[in-house]
């Protein structure tokens, strides 16, 4: 069979919407999307519909799809999935080399992407095209609850601009779902700083409103000064407290996070873990 | 009889899940998205509802907290079922104070006693 690559922006964001919603229907962790969510992935995340695919087979079929972000110097595979029908066909490795001879065209010195945590298909096709594992991360929820009245500290709230602000300073290596561009890209951005009598330190955050409620998401917390554990804890309060019937959504906590510990006292758990890849070009 | 609201976004587990469910004798109501899902448990005020967790707009996990969240809907049993991971279900069932869950694929016989079991407890 002959696979052919289509340029994504010859599909409707719905028809994208359908095929990955197919692609994923018996994924490890179905996470199927409604067009707007996608709409609002593309554009938050960068992504370059031109540069990312579809794979067609020589009859016409439509079979599978991969998205390609782009920012400066890196890019980054996104949304990866083949019909279940059409798998061991060598569709997701067409796919794969569709996305990395379009980021060498780009002029791209790295390329990343983040694979679930026992999806070992996709996880051997990453290794065989190269790529190597740098770190794992943690993707945890936590459903509202009541907090014990232990606030401490003095709290300034922090409007879109101080918070990217902040962020833009981070000294960590953050993925692409919580990098600076990314949450850039949304209004929805929002933070808060927190002052203790022995430590510093904030939290910047996704605060999406949907049609009906909203939701918290994209947690990306820093101690400037003082005990990580201590500082996140309060932070975490604080921001649980503030919003108090909002359910949260952290992804991508990396598994030696300093805060981990407070994110587990607020009652997170995690959902399932990425690993991140990378592959110089 | 019960009335029980199915929020789902594959049309065949809905259809299978809608089958098993009128055979027992129970009213069955289905929305395909988080809002809907809303939309709909406020207009008609169901008995149960049972709830996938991956859905196209606002995922379960945060549709059962707004859903638990209204005084008006919040004493409705949630019955969860989905493809997730066991243990990650079993975390979710508990920290979202829901009533119970299964995971896909099930024996129909199972839903079929899980349903009566909640229906059950709430009449009791």
């Amino acid at each position: 069979m002959t696979i052919e690559p289509i340029p994504a922006d010859r599909f409707t964001i719905q028809e994208l919407t359908d095929l990955y919603n197919q692609t994923r229907v018996d994924y490890l962790v179905p996470m199927p999307m409604n067009a707007d969510r996608l709409g609002e992935y593309v554009h938050d995340f960068d992504i370059d519909l031109h540069q990312s695919c579809v794979a067609r087979s020589d009859d016409g079929q439509v079979l599978g799809l991969s998205m390609l972000g782009f920012r400066r110097n890196t890019a980054w595979i996104t949304r990866l999935g083949v019909l279940p029908a059409s798998r061991r066909t060598g569709t997701g490795s067409a796919l794969m080399d569709c996305m990395l001879e379009n980021a060498n065209t780009l002029g791209v010195k790295e390329t990343h992407l983040e694979v679930i945590k026992n999806n070992e298909p996709a996880y051997k096709l990453f290794l065989k095209k190269g790529f190597v594992e740098t770190d794992t991360y943690l993707v945890m929820r936590h459903a509202p609850r009541p907090l014990g009245d232990s606030l401490q500290g003095e709290v300034t709230w922090m409007d879109f601009e101080t918070a990217i602000e902040k962020l833009s300073a981070y000294p960590k290596h953050l993925t692409w779902i919580n990098a600076c561009e990314s949450m850039s890209n949304s209004p929805n951005t929002e933070g808060l700083y927190l002052s203790l009598p022995e430590g510093a330190g904030w939290l910047v955050y996704r605060n999406t409103k949907f049609t009906l409620r909203s939701t918290l998401s994209h947690l990306i917390m820093h101690t400037e000064q003082g005990d990580p554990v201590e500082v996140g804890t309060q932070l975490l309060s604080h921001l649980h407290t503030h919003y108090a019937h909002h359910d949260t959504y952290a992804e991508n906590i990396h598994e030696h996070d300093p805060h981990l510990p407070a994110f587990e006292a607020l009652g997170y758990f995690t959902n399932f873990s990425r690993i991140e890849m990378r592959r110089s070009m | 009889m019960a009335r029980i609201l199915y929020i789902e976004d594959i049309q065949d587990n809905i259809t299978l899940v809608e089958k098993i469910v009128t055979s027992r004798g129970h009213d069955f109501l289905s929305a395909r998205n988080a809002e809907q899902g809303l939309e709909l448990a406020f207009t008609s005020k169901p008995d149960l509802i049972l709830l996938d967790l991956g859905l196209p707009d606002a995922d379960g996990q945060t549709l059962s907290v707004w859903l638990k969240g209204d005084p008006i809907l919040s004493s409705i049993p949630i019955l969860v079922l989905t493809a997730w991971p066991e243990e990650v279900v079993r975390q979710t069932v508990s920290a979202y104070n829901l009533n119970g869950y299964l995971c896909k694929p099930f024996a129909l016989i199972d839903l079929v006693n899980t349903i009566d079991s909640i229906l059950g407890a709430k009449t009791a």
